[in-house]
């Protein structure tokens, strides 16, 4: 690559080089996860709202305009789950929009898997753009089914590879039955070779399209040599500036649609080595206001959705024949619910949901999916793990300190006495018709913010062979669909003495 | 692959569950913080100075750094 020496104001490199450079622009967006509505981020803009498919689409096209014949638009993964307009639709309207605004390709994210497979090939049979992933390995060695390694694609006469990696972390990260069968593979291990392929297919300039983090996009920047530009998402870093490794120039543009990246790049013709690049404001805010001008034809595909997603709200998934009612400070019927749902759905021995995530009472009668927004507004997730009893005890000890935020229980059924010391209130406690036994392993179903501690139930943090589910309000849903009408009770799961 | 990944934040060591993100990094170092970063009081950046989302992701020895947050 050319030595890169010269400074003019936001673009670096070798000026000598212009009379024969192509201009490029590398459009991109990374873990959009749903967000085609504006919403209001403080951090951002305390005035006015940020991101929306039909403000990012008018922000592509401005910068599509200055360079039509040498940009390419790129997404690092992560499109699709996140919001209800997406989630209820399974990303159908994020796909339309990509199509719509000419994605020229997308590594695939983790949570591309996070609906299944059968789920994730129809949106690659919907996406007018190739699907990348070069480090997947399915049964009998070939690559993720409809998915490409790489796709070469030609701009201002120059041939640029874009090849697609995934965070090998997959597995930890979405529910493990959708990549059972999956290899993830060091994209380190991966690349030589890819970028091998490429060169000799005609490729001058080599794009890595990550869905790796930050971190792991400047280590495989310092490994593998061959690199000219890495589009990264994953860790949702919002780059002001591109950050150079070696030969490597390594973008990412935050998360849900408040920026869209615009790497400039000048390319010799000749040598097809990158000579100058744009240095510093790389990323376009995307910010809702007068003068931006949003996209009528993107604003009315999303409207579309809007409409459509009020009748979903208001679609019944269950009914109960009793009202649901909580008990911040005692075992409630609605926290037995929820608390069974997740023991059945993580098929686990135990269910334990903090009685602060529920949010709300509901009547006797139909439930729609807008009372479980309501019920359930927080963005949990299952979480399965194994805990010792000891364990689970001392949860249980954690609850009856701080009794204001009791957990709700399935499973399990324990007595408090409030006159005895902290750490000393559990009297008894039965798990499986026998006394919880301190040794003996539980396989316990809670959510990710007791897992990370949250409400200072820090014992989660000694659990093992932990595995992420489904959003907790999905996990509802689908109990309430199997076993309804429901008629929840006070069970006498928890008692409190004194 | 060890189940658990060590992060820093404010350059105090956190341990959490890989696959766990910003926000349970900050969860797992001080509830009260977290609740910050969610109501947009504070902002969250990595050890670059680039701002990172509560959803993104972490690895082993990532550093998370908080400061009172004033728009941009």
């Amino acid at each position: 690559m050319a030595c890169l020496c010269v400074f003019f104001c936001t673009w670096s490199g070798d000026a000598t080089a212009a009379s024969r450079t192509v201009p490029l622009t590398i459009l991109h967006m990374n873990d959009l996860h749903g967000h085609i509505l504006p919403y209001l981020d403080k951090t951002i803009r305390e005035d006015k709202m940020v991101s929306g498919a039909a403000n990012f689409a008018a922000v592509i096209q401005r910068e599509r305009a200055a360079n039509p014949e040498g940009t390419i638009l790129l997404s690092a993964g992560d499109m699709f789950q996140g919001t209800p307009i997406s989630n209820v639709f399974k990303g159908e309207p994020v796909i339309e929009i990509m199509n719509a605004l000419r994605f020229d390709a997308m590594a695939l994210g983790n949570h591309e898997f996070d609906w299944g497979r059968e789920t994730l090939g129809k949106l690659r049979t919907a996406a007018q753009f190739p699907f990348l992933a070069a480090n997947i390995v399915a049964p009998g060695g070939a690559g993720l089914e409809g998915t490409k390694p790489y796709v070469l694609l030609k701009r201002g006469g120059i041939d640029l590879a874009v090849i697609g990696v995934i965070t090998p972390e997959t597995r930890y990260s979405t529910k493990p039955a959708h990549v059972a069968d999956l290899s993830f593979l060091d994209p380190v291990s991966v690349m030589p070779e890819m970028i091998g392929r490429v060169r000799v297919e005609g490729a001058g300039l080599v794009i890595v399209l990550s869905h790796l983090g930050l971190d792991a996009d400047q280590e495989l920047a310092r490994k593998v040599t061959g690199i000219d530009v890495i589009v990264g998402g994953h860790s949702h870093t919002a780059m002001t500036e591109p950050l150079r490794v070696d030969d490597t120039i390594i973008v990412q543009a935050g998360y849900y649609g408040i920026y869209v990246g615009a790497l400039g790049l000048e390319v010799d013709s000749e040598t097809r080595r990158i000579t100058r690049y744009t240095t510093r404001d790389v990323l376009r805010p995307v910010v809702v206001d007068e003068q931006a001008h949003a996209d009528p034809a993107i604003a009315s595909l999303v409207d579309r959705y809007a409409q459509k997603i009020k009748a979903e709200f208001a679609r019944v998934v269950g009914r109960a024949e009793v009202d649901l009612i909580r008990q911040p400070m005692a075992e409630s019927n609605v926290g037995n619910l929820i608390a069974d749902a997740m023991r059945e759905a993580g098929g686990a021995d135990i269910g334990l949901q903090n009685g602060g995530g529920i949010r709300a009472d509901l009547p006797a009668g139909d439930i729609t999916l807008e009372h479980l927004y309501t019920l359930l507004p927080f963005d949990n997730i299952l979480v399965t793990m194994t805990l010792k009893g000891q364990h689970v005890l001392q949860l249980l000890e954690t609850s009856g300190e701080q009794h204001t935020r009791i957990l709700q229980i399935s499973g399990l059924s324990v007595e408090y006495d409030l006159d005895r010391p902290a750490g000393s209130r559990v009297v008894q406690a039965v798990a499986n018709g026998e006394p919880l036994k301190p040794d003996a392993s539980y396989r316990v179903a809670t959510n990710d913010f007791l897992v990370a501690g949250g409400d200072r139930f820090t014992a989660f943090r000694e659990g093992t062979d932990l595995v992420y589910g489904d959003p907790l309000r999905d996990v509802v849903a689908d109990y309430l669909r199997k076993h309804s009408p429901v008629k929840p009770a006070i069970e006498k799961r928890i008692v409190i003495r004194n | 692959m060890s189940e658990r990944i060590t992060v820093t934040v404010n350059g105090s060591p956190v341990e959490i569950f890989r696959g766990m993100k910003v926000k349970h990094a900050l969860m797992a170092f001080n509830q009260d913080l977290y609740a910050a970063a969610a109501q947009g009081r504070i902002l969250v950046e990595d050890s670059r100075g680039f701002r990172i989302g509560l959803e993104g992701a972490l690895s082993d020895g990532s550093r998370i750094i908080t400061r009172p947050s004033g728009g941009q």
